[in-house]
């Protein structure tokens, strides 16, 4: 009964209002950091933002959700990586939960640790679906470790590693800064909000 | 402001009236699982994905999405392809067996052959997921989630983002304009740029997020977290001998997944 009592609270309308937000946040962020020409995607500003707002199970949704979705409108390969998302909801409600996203250095390390615990869920997907190769960018990277005489799972691995690092450090940063900057009505309706340091 | 430009975001579905669109979704989800288990753990011979790729392209042709199943295939999968077969012909670690030479650079058989065994695969699952994508209207499985006796918050969690999706797509642009009137610096060195993030992404949060409220009153008001069953619009055709298929359709899947992990 506690449990159920606990996923009833963790899943309240709001949160709900705010995963489904945080879904379509990651979906159309795109478009808008495309203006600046970075080598930045921020496609997991929403699932972090949820992760650290309401807690890692519905950060995990959030991921997960996206990915299928994403599958439904545009390409079911996206819908592949929907463990991938999941993991980044998971961790980074967990670094919230423990703290990490009180002061601007635990956030850069907060971020360090989703980059980890992406690569772990990535890597295996990337490899025995993929290949390794996913037709993007990356794929430059994974072939110049592999002409250094790498393996294939070392070339991998080095590649999600660093394309992510900068992405998923940023999308923390920027994701504590906007949670920081929420009106106080705003921050009172949400559950996990000490988290934050405010 | 947020102005609704289109009602819904438009997803893959094409509309036809064959059996395959009238399939319950579920059915169709679990072929995607069993085509899956099927590439990844069953028989490794080739062949064993290439029946499974006509089949699927057979079954695009009786949901008559044939068109949009082959160009797909083709742009996800071309890019792909050919970064596959070139990376792993030079560079496949195990690369022993010269098929082709040119200027002191080899085109491998190990690198060539393991780069069109993932293809292969890969169409196989695309494919496969394709029939569900093209051939199930969003609705029916919104409906199918909840009338399977899932909280009615998961099929709002499916349903709302893509009738949210053309609204957010309207405040970026709205917000791209404004920035950009006021000089946002796109152009300006990496430092430059990367300092443009913040006022470009926190106004769509932050504005955002503030709506969310009052969309949770607005669910709030509807009873949407009132318990009971809740009566559906839409009604899924869901017979007996679909329910005995997609149980058939767990089960061998599972029954593959226990054989590999018992060998």
């Amino acid at each position: 009964m506690a449990q159920s009592e606990k996923i009833s609270k963790t899943f309240s309308t709001v949160t709900l209002a705010l995963i489904a937000f945080a879904i379509v946040l990651n979906m159309a962020i795109g478009q808008l950091v495309s203006l600046l020409k970075l080598p930045i995607f921020l496609d997991s500003i929403g699932t972090i933002l949820v992760g650290i707002l309401a807690g890692p199970l519905a950060g995990g949704l959030t991921g997960l959700l996206t990915n299928l979705i994403w599958g439904l409108i545009s390409s079911p390969v996206a819908a592949a990586f929907a463990p991938v998302a999941m993991m980044i909801g998971i961790v980074a409600g967990l670094c919230a939960k423990y703290g990490l996203f009180k002061t601007w250095w635990k956030v850069i390390i907060a971020g360090v640790i989703i980059t980890i615990f992406n690569a772990i869920v990535a890597v295996p997907i990337r490899l025995y679906m993929f290949g390794g190769i996913t037709g993007s960018g990356a794929d430059f990277m994974t072939a110049y470790m592999l002409a250094l005489g790498k393996d294939l799972l070392g070339s991998v691995v080095v590649t999600v590693f660093t394309s992510n690092l900068l992405d998923k450090v940023v999308t923390a940063l920027l994701a504590w800064g906007i949670v920081k900057a929420l009106p106080e009505r705003t921050v009172s309706r949400l559950s996990r909000i000490d988290s934050v340091a405010t | 402001m947020l102005r609704p430009e289109k009602k819904s975001v438009a997803t893959l579905f094409v509309s036809r009236k064959t059996w395959l669109h009238k399939l319950h979704p579920f059915n169709k989800l679990a072929y995607i699982l069993l085509t899956g288990v099927v590439v990844y753990l069953g028989p490794a011979e080739w062949y064993v994905k290439a029946i499974l790729i006509v089949l699927n392209l057979g079954l695009a042709i009786r949901g008559e999405v044939f068109k949009a199943t082959w160009r797909l295939v083709w742009r996800t999968l071309l890019p792909l392809a050919f970064f596959m077969i070139v990376i792993h012909g030079l560079l496949y670690p195990e690369n022993r067996t010269i098929l082709i030479s040119f200027y002191g650079v080899h085109f491998c058989q190990e690198g060539f052959l393991f780069a069109l065994n993932i293809l292969l695969q890969l169409t196989a699952v695309l494919t496969a997921s394709l029939i569900f994508v093209l051939c199930t209207h969003p609705t029916d499985l919104i409906t199918a989630i909840s009338q399977a006796g899932f909280p009615q918050s998961l099929a709002y969690l499916v349903g709302s983002p893509m009738l949210l999706l053309p609204m957010m797509r309207a405040r970026i642009r709205t917000i791209q304009d404004a920035q950009r009137s006021r000089g946002l610096d796109s152009e300006g060195s990496f430092k430059k740029r990367f300092l443009a993030l913040f006022p470009l992404v926190a106004p769509l949060v932050l504005g955002s997020l503030v709506e969310i409220e009052q969309r949770s009153i607005a669910l709030e008001i509807r009873g949407f977290s009132t318990t009971g069953p809740k009566t559906s619009f839409r009604t899924l055709s869901d017979t007996k001998w679909q329910q005995l298929l997609r149980w058939a359709m767990l089960s061998v899947s599972m029954l593959i997944i226990i054989y590999r992990i018992w060998k």
